[in-house]
């Protein structure tokens, strides 16, 4: 039996992990990935506290955390499609029209 | 009482909206008004219910839909806001090439997802009510599909948006591990009873707190902002700067009250708070300075204005913030209605030396947005002053003397760039000819409410401060 | 559980410092041919990644959204006979919220595969 203190540990360096991601990656899809990365951190967490809590209300919130992240996944490589129908890349270095 | 009736504002948009995407798909008509007319009347009928339900404390979902007064009145500044918006957008929408029936269903969206947020006390709910404002919010700001920077605003937003999305489940895993629930007032009791540091609940706090911050636009987390204003259509800009800032403070509302007494929690959260408030304030004026493009002028005004709002939160004022929240709307709404007015097909006037000589020009523009500037930038008689007034007036008595300070420091900074706008369209003469074609009588009517609603609560405040006051008391009282 | 932490704590260690060591003391002569992806040796026959026709992100798209909705119907199925007929109501009104959505791809021409 491994202690719930372990997933815990997991889990945060999931999402330190997802937090590095975004920042040091220069393309949106990755910058995306890490996002959806520390989000399923957090529903490693959830599960954790649930199984420790012995309740079940945690695990049913994993559900709404996923549909939300498979909601986001859709809308936000469609905007990502269309960034690179216009720009011809995705790199964050060429999407700099704004600034100030 | 639990009844069914408790879901008829919410199921008025929701299915306006869906009637909407049906209309728009099935009849596939050029001219798209009718789609705003339509939204209009659904907008009406969920106005209607709000008003209806007033003071009857209808729950339904087993107490996960609460509407209680306070819900219930900011429901109607949602709605109201979005009303404005339609209205602003229509011819908006023809002249910039946005033409397209799914802008009024998406916005219908967004405002389910905010009437979800503030009529709930549970903060799963109120995430999921926060993703659907999300979801709808990205792609409205990414419409404008010829011009390259709402492209651009869209996926800023989006992976900005979605990285505080991230932060703000992951808090709430660890609220949820500290507190075993994520209902608000089993939070707060937590909170309350726990009088010793704890770390895994205060972090998960911080989170939350980041993820909302970053919806807001506090200062550390306001990044996006600039840009997202800018490349948005406008109308939406004018949604954005005024809804989710609403629903933000709705949420912190509840889930501050009273600060869980003197803990040693509470305490930290408070002084964190309160740097991030001098930020915001000091940062957001200070950046607007050296802009010259109208959009983000106002996209820094609308972060500094977070900063006051902050102030009130701090200062457990609820019914000052409210009632800013009310001021803010009229004001910042009609500014952005101003700025729409002058544009012509395919051209919006957003440099500020396009704004020469306006004031002449155009001068039903040129004065109405110059009072919505003096508004802004708090001067009296207009409603701008006397919210300012009511929230640093209390933040005095609850002893942020050094917060108060800062706060009307920073708003003398924000009075240069306000004023610079107005000064440039009297005092300058026009070097260019500017042709405005937008002409519209719903825009009319738009910056004349702005107007009377600016006025209204600058000169007699009395009733709506009553109506609010009503509101603030449906809080529950630890 | 100790000795097991440090094993893994040393085999991690080690293989960290030796990548490393080998990055800083190693020679690096490069050429043309060895900067070319590598492909089981034989010569390789794209030199980039194709665009795929749109289309199949559309239904990409759309496949990941109606696929994860159905995740709320095993715990629906679960309590179902607990609840009632207000579950029932519930789930048609979340069903018809889909299927206005999917008409809504359909009638845009989403899976039209030859337009």
């Amino acid at each position: 039996m491994i202690p719930p203190t372990y997933y815990l540990v997991v889990s945060i360096i999931l999402f330190v992990l997802g937090i590095i991601g975004f920042f040091i990656k220069k393309d949106l899809i990755t910058q995306f990935l890490s996002v959806e990365v520390m989000l399923n951190a957090a529903n490693l967490a959830f599960i954790t506290f649930a199984h420790s809590a012995g309740s079940l209300d945690g695990q049913i919130i994993v559900f709404f955390v996923i549909t939300v992240a498979a909601a986001e996944a859709a809308i936000g490589l469609a905007i990502i499609l269309l960034v690179y129908r216009k720009h011809k890349s995705i790199k964050t270095e060429d999407i700099h029209l704004m600034k100030g | 009482m639990n009844t069914f009736a408790a879901l008829y504002p919410l199921l008025s948009i929701v299915v306006g909206a869906l009637v909407v995407l049906l209309l728009e798909v099935f009849l596939k008509r050029k001219n798209r008004d009718y789609l705003a007319f339509i939204s209009i009347l659904f907008l009406l009928n969920a106005g209607r219910e709000c008003i209806r339900v007033w003071n009857q404390g209808y729950t339904y979902f087993d107490g996960n839909l609460q509407l209680d007064n306070l819900a219930l009145l900011l429901c109607l500044i949602l709605t109201l806001a979005t009303l404005l918006v339609i209205l602003i957008s229509m011819k908006y929408l023809r002249l910039q090439n946005v033409n397209f029936g799914e802008y009024y269903a998406l916005l219908l969206f967004a405002l389910s997802g905010m009437i979800i947020m503030v009529s709930s006390t549970d903060l799963l709910i109120i995430f999921l009510g926060l993703e659907v404002l999300s979801m709808s919010s990205y792609a409205l700001a990414g419409l404008k599909i010829e011009d390259v920077r709402s492209t651009e605003a869209a996926v800023k937003y989006f992976l900005l948006g979605s990285f505080a999305s991230a932060f703000l489940v992951f808090g709430l895993a660890f609220l949820y591990g500290a507190a075993h629930s994520l209902d608000i007032p089993a939070i707060v009791n937590f909170f309350r009873a726990d009088t010793s540091l704890s770390l895994m609940a205060l972090a998960g706090l911080g989170f939350v707190i980041i993820g909302f911050g970053f919806k807001i636009a506090w200062v550390p987390f306001h990044m996006w902002t600039p840009d997202v204003y800018e490349g948005s259509p406008t109308p939406v800009t004018a949604f954005f700067s005024v809804g989710p800032k609403v629903v933000g403070f709705a949420v912190l509302i509840r889930l501050f009250q009273l600060y869980w007494s003197e803990s040693l929690n509470s305490q930290i959260v408070s002084s964190s708070l309160w740097v991030i408030a001098v930020l915001t304030m000091v940062a957001g004026n200070l950046l607007a300075l050296r802009q010259r493009n109208v959009k983000r002028i106002l996209a820094y005004s609308s972060i500094a204005h977070a900063g006051y709002l902050l102030v009130a939160l701090l200062a457990e004022d609820n019914s000052g913030l409210v009632f800013y929240l009310f001021v803010y709307l009229f004001m910042n709404i009609g500014a952005f209605t101003a700025v729409i007015a002058l544009s012509k097909k395919g051209t919006e006037y957003l440099d500020l030396e396009n704004y020469k000589g306006i004031g002449f020009r155009y001068p039903w523009i040129g004065a109405t947005l110059s009072v919505f500037l003096f508004s802004l930038a708090g001067f009296p008689p207009t409603g701008g002053f006397l919210a300012k007034f009511y929230i640093f007036a209390s933040a005095v008595h609850e002893g942020f003397i050094w917060l108060v300070i800062i706060g009307v420091l920073a708003s003398l900074i924000s009075v240069y760039y306000y004023l610079r706008i107005v000064v440039y369209m009297y005092m300058h003469t026009a070097t260019n000819d500017i042709e405005i074609d937008a002409y519209n009588p719903a825009l009319f009517l738009v910056l004349f409410l702005c107007l009377y609603g600016v006025l209204q609560m600058g000169i007699f405040p009395g009733n709506v401060l009553i109506i609010i006051k009503q509101a603030v008391a449906s809080l529950p009282i630890f | 559980m100790t000795e097991l932490f440090l094993v893994f704590l040393i085999n991690g260690l080690l293989g960290v410092v030796l990548v490393v060591v080998n990055k800083i003391t190693g020679p690096k002569r490069t050429n043309p041919i060895k900067e070319t992806p590598y492909e089981c040796g034989s010569p390789y026959l794209q030199d980039r990644i194709y665009p795929i026709p749109i289309k199949y992100y559309m239904v990409a798209f759309l496949f990941l959204v109606f696929d994860v909705e159905v995740v709320f119907f095993y715990p629906w199925a679960l309590i179902f006979k607990k609840i009632g007929s207000p579950a029932l109501i519930f789930m048609f009104a979340y069903i018809a919220i889909l299927g206005i959505g999917f008409v809504y791809a359909w009638k845009k021409g989403a899976f039209q595969w030859e337009k």
